[in-house]
Parts: C-alpha cells; structure tokens; sequence
C-alpha cells in the first residue's frame, strides 16, 4: 500500500517502513521457511507448531463463522480479524495462566487462547449483552469499545501486581489507531515511570476504519517507546512463531521487574473494520493481493508440509476440529435469548440504589397494565 | 472529642480507611510529598508508604483509568482530582468506563473507586477552579454522588464512600475547608444515603448541598430575627437521594427553595424540584424555586460573590415562594 | 419428511429497510451447505454475500434480480429436510432481524438519518454503525386498566386533607399548623383566591376529596360551602310576565312528603339559645386527631353524636306513629337523617344504626353521605327507614327555623348558625361562640315537658362537652 508523500515542506523524515531490516522481528517467512534472528529466538517442537496451526485454523474459522451469521441476521455487527490470526495466536500463547490481558474488541483469537468459549464473546455483538463475562475467570477483561481506554486499566493492573507481590504481568492490546488516543499515551507515561510490568501489544493492521496508517503516526509506530523510555521492538505480526518469541520475551521482562515494552505486531486488516464497513471505499484490491502472499495460516502449513511434521490427516482432523467450533459457536449463538425488559435494571450497582428500586417497579407495573403482557 | 476543619476530618478519614483496609490506595497529583494542594492528604505518605500513596503523573485520565486497573486487581483507589475544573479530562474514563463496568461486566466486575473533587467557588480563584460538575455525575447512572457540608460529615462520609463497593464521586466543598467543628471520631457513622434536616422550621424548606449549606444557615438564621420559621435540607447524597427526607419536609411547609452553586438551568436542582412537583403536588403552595449559577461560565473572583447564591438571594426566593 | 425454512432479508447491519437483490447464485432444486454464498444483495452502495443459514434444498426463490425487498421480506425458502415426504408445513425463520422493520412504514420521514418512506423513494439511507433504527410504533397496545392513576401521591402523601406533621418525628414538640390544608390544584387555588372562597371550609367533590373548580364556583355563587343553586334563572314570558314550571320529580315527592306530614302530626317547635364555644374547640382538637385524618369535622357531627345520646336518654322521640296499627313504634335503633341539598333538589338520606358507630365512624358516614348526596347518586334504600333527622340551615348563615318532620318520624332537629356573639360568661360579658338549635315535634308522641327536656339535654351537651365524653357506640 502506497504510504501517502509527506508535504514537502517538513522535515525529511522517513515514512514508515514496510517489513525490512533488522528491525522486524520475523522467524518464519511467508514461503513456510524457518529463518534466525540476532536477538529473538524459539524453542519449539513439530507438535507444538502442529498446535499453533490448529489454533490458527480455529481462530480463523470462528471469525468467519461469525462473520456468516452477522450476515444471516442472527448478529447486529461483527468486528472481523482476518489476517490478524498469528498476531493473537502468538501473543495469545505467550499469555499464561498469572498474565491478564486488557483486549479492545478485536481479540478473539486471544480470547480463544485464554480458553474463553467463543459464545461467550457473542452476546455484545448480537445485542443480547453488553459483554458480561468474568474477566477473572480467565485473565481476559471485557471488551473496550472507547479506543484505547484499556490501555490505562491494564497499567494499573500492572501497578496493583507490583503493590501485591503477583508475579504475571498484563497485556494491553490495541491498534495502530488507538496509539494517537490520549489514554494510550498517558499509559506509556505511567508504565514507564512506574516500571510497571505491562507489555503494550499494538496490532498494526494499518487501518483505522479508513485512516491509513500515515494519519496516525510519521514514524514507524515501535520506536514511540523510545520517548518514553522503554523497548519497542517491530515484529512480522503474520508471523506466529516471531510473535511467540517476542511476546514471551516481553511478558519475561515485565515479570521480572524490568518494565514495560511495546511490541508492534506488523498485520494488515484483510476485512473491513466490522460487518458495517466497506473497505472498497478507501483502499484497492491490489494491496489486499500484495498481503494474500502474506497469509499467516498458509506459512505455517506450507512449513508442516514441507517438513512432513504435518500430513493430510492432521489437516484433515484440522478442517474437522473447525467444523466443530463454527457448529458449537452457530448453535450457541442462535440459543442467545433477547433478555427480559426488567433485566434493564440488573447491575448498575453492587450495593443496589433506592431510586432504581423504584424505577423497577414502575416499569414491572407498567409492563404488566397491557392486555397481552406475558405473566 | 476534637475541634477539627473539614480538611482535616477528610483527612483522619482516610487516615482511618487506609488503617483498616490495606488494600486502600490514595493516588493524585501532589498528594504524596506535598500532602495535597489543601493538605488533605497530609502526612499519610509518610505513614503508609509510597506505594501506598501514590504522586502520579500529571494525567487525570491516567489517574482515573489506572485506578480501574488497580482495582480489577483487587485494590480500592482513592483517586483525587485536584480541582473540579480538572476533572473533564477524566470524565470519559469516569463516564465511559468506571461507570458502566459493573453494568458491562453484569456484575462480575466491582469498581470501588472512591474520586475526591474539590468543588465550588469563593475562593477567589482563577477560571477552572470554582466549579461545580456534579450534576454531569448525578446525571451519570452506575455512578454514586455525595457531598459533605461540615467536618463531622466529612469525616463519616468519606470513610463509607470508600467502604462503598460502588463508585462514588466525593465532592468537597473546597471553600469550607477550614470551617471547624467538633468531631467525634470515634461515633457510629451516620447513613450515608440519607439526607439530614440541618435545621427545623416550618414555613419553608431549603433543599441544598455542600458549601451552600452553611449560607442557607445562616439565612435562615436571619430569617428567624424577622419571624421566619425555615428549615433547612442538607442532600448529603446527590445521587441517589434521599427522597423521604425531603418529601416529608415539603409536605409539611409547601415552600420549597432549592440553592446551589451550580448554573440552574439544565442542573440537579432542575430533578429536584421536577420530582417534588410530580410527588408533592398537592402540598405546594407555590412552584418549587431554584436558587442558583446563572447561565455563564464562572465569572472572575473580583464578582463572583455576585453570582454566587448568598443569604439576600435565597431570603429573596422565599419570600417570592410565600408571595404566590 | 419435508421440512421449509423461510429466510427473510436481514438487516445486514446498516439500517437497512431494504435491499436491492443484485445476483442469484443458488436457484430452485440446488443443493446448498451452511454458510455457501447464495445471494448478492445492495447495500449502501456496496454489494454483500449472504451465505446460506441453512442446509438443505432450495426450494423457492421469492424474487428475482434487480427487485428491490423489504428488510424482513421472505428471499428464499429452503428444504431442509429433502428426502422426506409431502406435506409442507413452512416455517418462518425465528430470526430477530426477519421481524424487525420492514413493513410498518416509519412515521418521520423527513428527518435525516431515519428510514425513507417506503414508496417511490429513490433515496438510499446509509447508516454504518448500529443494527440500523428500528420501524415506530404506529398504534398503542392495549391496556389492561382504564386511566392511568397519578404517579405515587401513595408514598406518603395523603389522599385526602391532611394535617401537617413535623419532619422530625412525630408526637414530638413541633409546629404543627392548626388548620386543615385543602387539596386543590393550583389554578383551583387561585380562582379561590380571586374569588374570595376559603378552600378550607368548602366540601371537595373530586377524587380522593380534592376541591374542584365548579366546587369554588359554587362556593362564591352560593354564598355558603359547597352547595350548588338549584334553580335556574327565571325565564319569564314577555306576554304575562310569569314563568310556568312544571310541579314534577323530586319536587313533587317532596311536596306530596310536606303536605303528608305537616298536616297529619301537630308540630311544634321549641328553641334554645346555647354558649357552644366549648364545642367549638373541641372540634378544632378533633380535626387534628390522627383518627380523624382525611375526614371532615364540623359542628354537625357533634351535634349529631349529641341527638343520639339524648335519644338514649328520651327513646320516646325516636319513634313512629303507626296509625294502621294504632301504636306507637319506638325504634331501638337510631337512623340518623341529614337533610341534604342536591342539584335536583331536597332529600334526606339516613346513616343507619348510627348509635352503633364511633365518633370517626360517624364522621365518615357523614361526609359519605354529603358527597353522595351532591353526586345525585343516593340511593332509594338510604332515603328510607329513618327514625330522626337533623337538617342544618347554619351552612346559609340562618339562626333557626321551624322545621317539618320528615314523614314517619317523631322528631326533627335544626341547627343554626355558629356566631360570635356577645354573652354572660362566668359573670362577665365575653365573646362567646353561640348558635340556636331548635327542635320540631309530633305532639302526638311527645308533650311539651318531653320536647324541652330532650332539647335542653341536647343543647346541655354541646355547652360542656364533657358530657360527651362516651364517643363509643353502645
């Protein structure tokens, strides 16, 4: 994709730059090739890379599947995440049971990770929730939809494991977007003079709705830490393995007590920012060719077939365990019952509130004064 | 027994939270080393640490959205905004986030954020410093609204507001902060949702709040030389309000006059006296009057006397109130 | 056996109303997987797949290329389960979305960012965030009750008058106002004002007692609470100068009852002057008493309490002269008439038992009665069977009259108006409170010495209250 030309009155600056140098962290290439890095590296089996491409594959699935019931009705909207699945597998797997992730309202495929049931993200999307999952019941906060107010709450996190002796750390998750967002720089402030053990995971898609990446930033997003005094490092974010290995590293040093750093996973949004978008409006097919040949699920599989660590029945039993998911996220979703008016009510409050006492009871009885109420 | 000023009852309050809660943080601009611009805070980062007391970044979204953080993780931040004209850039982490987490989260997440706001004008300050914003928050549902008016509340309120397992915004009147009193620190806590009748009366009731308490007082004190009977309403809670309590008082009187900082038109005193229209109908005498900012944004100190409510304006609206 | 599913076009999340169907991709008898593309429909100027939701058969497509459909319309119907037999029974989808909008054409078409009319718009409506506005409401559900009440005068407001209590507890030393406090809205305060009428003393007839506007205006234009003029303005006839009206109604009865009585029992009317202000405080402690919350207390009430205890004492004036049976029937029971002025005319409904009932009791009755009577809605059975009546002429400022019995019975006492006048109190000369009662007898059934002695027992009553101190019914 063309970055736009800076004015030529500024500065000579740079645009930012496209995926090049020792800079972007990448261990798989897109033809399916192990490569090294100087500074980040994997150690990991055939069968756990056979699991990062199930995850992928599911991950994917369950995107699309929900993407076909948005159009089918059963979903008022759906915020796509294709082409973005080994940045959220990576990083997803990189979480551990004491690490808690802050996500925006794009990570399914971290959601998936942390071993939440993909019905469970449905109900905001249908209109039959506002979200309403424990985020204890599985370190994963609810979906944020003000862009980038996550970013502070996952500080903070971060400044409560420093004051109660936890020993994970928090991932903040957000885009190339939310990083021109006011919260997300203050973060980078409080992260960075509290030495908070937060890792700041950005999935660059290169897209804000229609905003290109040049809109947000002039520099390439990862060198931002440097202003605030901590590591960014830019990986290949359609490479799960580089992911992995940069994502465990960063989590690594926040436990340890050395801070934050922010991880600028390099993705393309290859959908539209959600089921009501039309990305045909402002970006050309040609640059969605050009990411095709970056697909993070075709590396992987062409990497397992080419070493035989994966053969046609494994990609079978693939193909069928994401059967599986999209039937238990199809029959799980259209079981979503409308709630009950009355529930309107349900927890505003813990401690409850005598006007909302009140308020509930006139609508009960008003509800119930028409003919037809349901009793 | 102790003969305190309202600063310092806030003070031995969250003195006495953070001695019986340690997961009680205070976090602020200032508030560590320096003790808070008013002192409130005085004295507790020595006592209780710096992780404890936190002196944050100059950032009131930080300050608010960390304190989500914080207390996802478990903890119950006391957040001071340092003055109520500082708080807007918080107010969508407030509005946004701290308010509907509870709701969002449907119920699995608390949010026991205590935010303390300085309010209020005569001070003689610069723009900004003289605010009164409660009603954007009273205006905020999942949010909890109170205010004191005198030490002894003081020291009460804000140690329920932080029990509270609610957010609550603590609004201090800053112009009072040096009124003393005396405290018993050691008595039982008054309700927090409950409004209190500061003082008897009954040919009119004056609804009101925070710094505006002690000039109804003392209007109605004037009052009485001329033979006028008032009683006096001090809300306590803005949010929810203790509706009883004023009911009761304006079945009785028929008068009602409701003063506040705030501009009046579109404020909480504009719900106060639509609900007691609606509730008290018949007991009215006359409409219910509000006493008020007037439409502009607060005006320089040299005139700001003028345009906040002082005792000729509020006798005044009683007396249009016993003219209908 | 077959099974048919319906698919309506969703709202593909964008507000939409309708759709422009763009390409088939399926057609009838094709075998379809869950989520195979099927149709490509126009939407905000951009075309969108829709897979399939079902799997199964295509049975039926509902339109064709280039229709334009509602948003709820049926597409497509599938078999979902082909290979079965006959007997379809089609089945629409359970879809939210095939439900939601579409039909109903929304009522405000003007306003930017709602759906377009339905006919002849050429306008698309694009909005991009939001499963789109949903169709308004065009006609009202119905309701199980009639009117809907006032919103909770119930938490603690009183329905009727109410006296006022402190804020700050009760039985405490407060202010308490000595007056009883009139419900009325406040333009009916204000024409009570400009009128001149004290809302207090004036009878409500509007729910839960309040006071009415047309129950002020009576009040001014009758001079005295709450009774309304019964006639008309003379009309006269320009020729005679006289008016005919038509003897008839209430009227006639009533006459056909005067004449029965007046000229059947020989009446005569003793009268007593009496020092009432002792009464008159009384009364004034009585409407502040809780149990006499929301109801009406005036001198007629004690009044009445007095008749029934002189009653007790002189049974021989509550009685009947049966002249068919040449007895006279002493009634044991006391049904109490209160002479009545209706828009239609005099009456007299009776309390019955009233000996029977407490003090607040017969203060309830009372004001039922009155506000029965003035609604025109007493019935035939509480005008019958009374035994004893007072009627009350103080309510027009008149001392005393000669009142006619009430046909049946033996006795009928008049009540006079309550007026500060100058008396012998204890010695001195005193401002006291003073009315008039007089007392109408069958000298048939009762002599001179028993009509004194029963009024002056009455009147001995309502000097010194104290003498009424039994306020329970026997």
């Amino acid at each position: 994709m063309p970055p736009m030309a800076p004015p030529e009155t500024a500065t000579a600056l740079p645009p930012p730059q496209p995926s090049e140098g020792p800079d972007f962290v990448q261990l798989l290439t897109p033809e399916g090739e192990r490569v090294t890095h100087a500074q980040y590296s994997l150690d990991i089996t055939d069968e756990e890379i056979r699991d990062l491409y199930r995850d992928l594959v599911l991950v994917r699935r369950i995107d699309s599947e929900a993407t076909a019931l948005q159009r089918q009705g059963e979903l008022g909207l759906w915020a796509n995440l294709l082409g973005q699945e080994a940045a959220q597998v990576g990083a997803g797997r990189a979480l551990t049971d004491r690490d808690f992730a802050f996500p925006t309202y794009r990570e399914h495929g971290v959601a998936y990770c942390k071993g939440v049931d993909p019905v469970t993200l449905m109900g905001l999307f249908r209109g039959t929730s506002q979200g309403g999952w424990d985020p204890q019941a599985n370190g994963f906060g609810l979906y944020t939809i003000v862009i980038g107010s996550q970013t502070l709450h996952a500080t903070g996190y971060a400044m409560g494991l420093q004051r109660d002796g936890g020993d994970g750390a928090a991932m903040a998750f957000f885009g190339d977007g939310a990083s021109s967002q006011g919260d997300v720089n203050e973060a980078f402030v409080w992260a960075s003079v509290f030495n908070a053990p937060v890792v700041f995971f950005c999935q660059n898609n290169q897209w804000a709705i229609s905003e290109p990446l040049e809109r947000q930033t002039r520099i390439p997003l990862y060198q931002r830490a440097q202003g605030f005094g901590f590591p960014g490092v830019r990986v290949d974010g359609n490479d799960v393995l580089a992911v992995l290995a940069v994502a465990r590293a960063a989590l690594a040093r926040a436990r340890e007590g050395s801070g934050p750093t922010l991880v600028e996973a390099y993705t393309y949004r290859m959908g539209a920012h959600t089921t009501s978008d039309d990305p045909t409006r402002y970006r050309v097919a040609a640059d969605l060719e050009i990411w095709k040949l970056k697909d993070p699920i075709e590396r992987v599989k062409a990497y397992l077939s080419r070493t035989g660590a994966g053969d046609a029945a494994f990609f079978a039993s693939v193909e069928a365990a994401a059967d599986e998911v999209a039937a238990h996220l199809r029959a799980g979703t259209l079981a979503l019952a409308d709630p009950d008016p009355i529930s309107i009510f349900d927890h505003v409050y813990a401690g409850g509130s005598t006007l909302l006492d009140e308020e509930r009871e006139q609508m009960s009885a008003y509800l119930a004064s028409f003919a037809d109420a349901r009793h | 027994m102790a003969t305190i000023t309202l600063g310092k009852a806030i003070n031995e309050g969250l003195r006495k939270a953070m001695e019986d809660d340690p997961k009680v943080v205070i976090m602020g601009e200032d508030v560590g080393r320096l003790g808070g611009v008013f002192r409130v805070t005085d004295a507790l980062q020595k006592d209780f640490g710096e992780d404890r007391v936190i002196d944050t970044p100059l950032a009131e979204s930080g300050i608010i959205g960390t304190a989500i953080g914080l207390a996802i993780r478990g903890f119950r931040p006391v957040c001071e905004i340092q003055f109520d004209g500082f708080v807007f850039p918080a107010f969508d982490q407030i509005v946004s986030q701290v308010a509907h987490m509870h709701y969002r989260s449907a119920g699995n997440v608390k949010v026991p954020i205590t935010i303390r706001i300085p309010y209020g004008g005569g001070i003689g300050a610069v723009e900004h410093h003289s605010e009164s914003p409660e009603s954007y928050f009273t205006h905020t549902p999942g949010l909890k609204v109170v205010t004191c008016s005198n030490p002894a509340d003081a020291y009460s309120m804000i140690r329920q507001s932080i029990a509270c397992d609610d957010p609550v915004i603590f609004f201090e009147p800053k112009r009072r902060y040096w009124d003393k009193a005396e405290v018993d620190l050691t008595a039982e806590l008054s309700p927090l949702w409950k409004a209190r009748v500061a003082r008897e009366g009954s040919l009119a009731t004056v609804i009101t709040y925070g710094p505006s308490v002690r000039t109804c007082l003392e209007a109605a004190a004037a009052a009485e030389t001329e033979g006028q009977d008032i009683e006096v309403i001090d809300l306590r809670a803005l949010s929810p309000i203790d509706w009883d309590t004023v009911f009761a008082s304006v079945r009785k009187t028929g008068h009602v006059v409701v003063v506040a900082e705030a501009p009046v038109f579109g404020s909480l005193a504009g719900e106060i006296a639509a609900r007691i229209s609606e509730r008290c109908f018949y007991s009215l005498e006359a409409p219910v009057l509000r006493v008020g900012g007037y439409s502009t944004p607060y005006p320089t100190s040299r005139v700001e006397e003028d345009y906040l409510p002082d005792l000729d304006r509020i006798l005044d609206a009683v007396d249009r109130s016993l003219a209908f | 056996m077959p099974s048919f599913r319906d698919f309506a076009l969703p709202d593909l999340g964008e507000g939409l109303t309708e759709g422009e169907i763009l390409a088939w991709f399926v057609k009838p008898g094709d075998e379809v997987t869950l989520n195979q593309p099927i149709v490509e429909v126009e939407t905000a100027k951009a075309a969108v797949e829709i897979p399939s939701p079902h799997a199964g058969v295509v049975s039926a497509l509902h339109c064709a290329v280039g229709d334009t459909v509602d948003v709820g319309t049926p597409i497509i119907t599938f078999d979902v389960d082909p290979g079965g037999a006959a007997a379809p029974a089609v089945d629409l989808t359970t879809s939210e979305a095939s439900i939601r909008g579409g039909d109903l054409v929304p009522s405000e078409p003007g306003i930017t960012g709602s759906p377009a009319p339905k006919a002849g718009s050429e306008e698309k409506i694009q909005i991009l965030v939001g499963s789109g506005v949903k169709a308004s409401k065009l006609t009202r559900r119905a309701r199980v009750s009639a009117e809907p009440k006032p919103p909770a005068e119930s938490n603690g407001e009183p329905a009727r008058r109410p006296a006022r209590v402190s804020a700050a507890g009760v039985g405490a030393h407060a202010e308490r106002l000595a007056d009883v406090h009139a419900l009325a809205k406040p333009p009916v305060r204000k024409l009570a004002r400009d009128l001149g009428v004290d809302l207090q003393v004036i009878g409500g007839t509007g729910p839960d007692g309040t006071v009415t506007r047309s129950d002020v205006q009576a009040a001014a234009a009758g001079g005295a609470a709450g009774v309304r003029r019964v006639a008309p303005a003379p009309d006269f006839d320009p020729a005679t100068r006289e008016q005919r009206v038509p003897i008839k109604g209430v009227r006639k009865l009533t006459a056909e009852a005067m004449v029965a009585s007046a000229f059947t029992a020989p009446h005569v009317t003793d009268f007593i002057t009496v020092d009432v202000t002792p009464m008159m405080e009384l009364v004034t402690r009585l409407r502040e008493h809780p149990d006499f919350a929301g109801v009406k207390v005036s001198p007629l009430l004690l009044v009445a309490r007095a008749l029934i205890l002189a009653v007790e004492h002189f049974p021989m004036v509550n009685s009947a002269w049966d002249d068919d049976a040449q007895e006279i029937v002493v009634k044991g029971y006391v049904n109490l008439g209160i002479a009545a002025a209706t828009p239609r005319g005099l009456i007299v409904p009776n309390i019955k038992d009233a000996a029977r009932l407490s003090l607040p009791e017969l203060a309830r009755e009372m004001q039922t009665l009155t506000e029965v009577a003035r609604a025109g809605h007493t019935a035939p059975a509480d005008m019958a069977r009374g035994t004893i009546t007072i009627t009350n002429v103080g309510v027009f400022g008149v001392d005393s009259g000669t009142p006619i019995l009430n046909p049946g019975e033996t006795a009928i006492l008049c009540l006079g108006v309550v007026r500060d006048t100058p008396w012998v109190h204890e010695g001195q000369i005193a401002i006291r409170k003073v009315t008039q009662l007089a007392l109408s007898f069958d000298h048939r059934i009762v002599d001179g010495q028993l009509g004194s002695e029963f009024l002056a027992d009455l009147a001995g009553m309502l000097a010194d209250p104290w003498r009424l101190v039994n306020w329970r019914s026997q």
